[in-house]
């Protein structure tokens, strides 16, 4: 048995996958629509905005598949999860505050984009943090 | 919390991963319950003691066993008392 299987039930296994394939599709989306917008491929215009509004429904929907993961969640998993959501929303939050005086320091200007990027990596280690406190061991 | 999970357990031969499938919980649930690492929630320790058929006071009991009842306690003093 996988480290994987012992800390999912068979529902947090598939509402995961569920929520895995919105992530890809919602990845998919944004680098198409941002590729096509970008180079000029497509006129911006009504299919423009079309693709965007179909961007930001994807998105929503890969959100909405997480939270009916975590509200379905074994209980220690959504500890888990949210321990690491509350890392990473605090390590995104600090880096967004704390950054602004850098850059007026003279720090490179940062994209609105990259605390999302913190905020990931953190989620990550907070999740890790998370399997490491509650351990993984034990009897199969 | 102090519990007799894993006791309770080994005696009716089960292990973690069948009795996490009794209660529908991973795996990780039940065996960070018995290191005492993580404390269920009271659904779930509902379920435990209902799986055992014991109360759940039976099962699980607070770290000092000699705390005092909620009653017996000294009222709780305010933050600028």
């Amino acid at each position: 048995m996988s480290v994987c299987a012992d800390a999912y039930t068979p529902r947090d296994t598939r509402n995961l996958r569920i929520f895995t394939i919105w992530c890809l599709s919602s990845a998919v989306m944004f680098v198409g629509v941002t590729f096509l917008i970008r180079k000029d491929i497509i006129p911006h215009g009504p299919l423009a905005w079309s693709l965007a509004i179909a961007n930001f429904i994807v998105a929503f929907l890969a959100a909405r598949s997480y939270l009916v993961f975590l509200r379905g969640a074994d209980e220690l998993l959504r500890r888990i999860q949210l321990e690491g959501l509350a890392l990473g929303f605090g390590a995104g939050a600090v880096f967004m505050l704390s950054y602004r005086i850098f850059e007026r320091l003279g720090a490179p200007k940062l994209d609105s984009a990259h605390p999302y990027v913190v905020m990931a990596i953190f989620w990550a280690i907070g999740q890790y943090i998370g399997t490491r406190r509650y351990g993984m061991g034990g009897e199969r | 919390m102090i519990n007799r999970l894993r006791e309770l357990r080994t005696a009716r031969g089960w292990s973690q991963g069948e009795l996490a499938q009794r209660l529908g919980v991973s795996r990780q649930t039940v065996n960070a319950i018995e290191t005492e690492k993580y404390d269920p929630s009271l659904p779930l320790a509902f379920n435990i003691a209902e799986l055992f058929t014991l109360a759940i006071e039976d099962i699980f009991r607070p770290n000092g066993s000699g705390a005092a009842p909620v009653a017996a306690r000294p009222p709780d003093r305010g933050f600028i008392d």
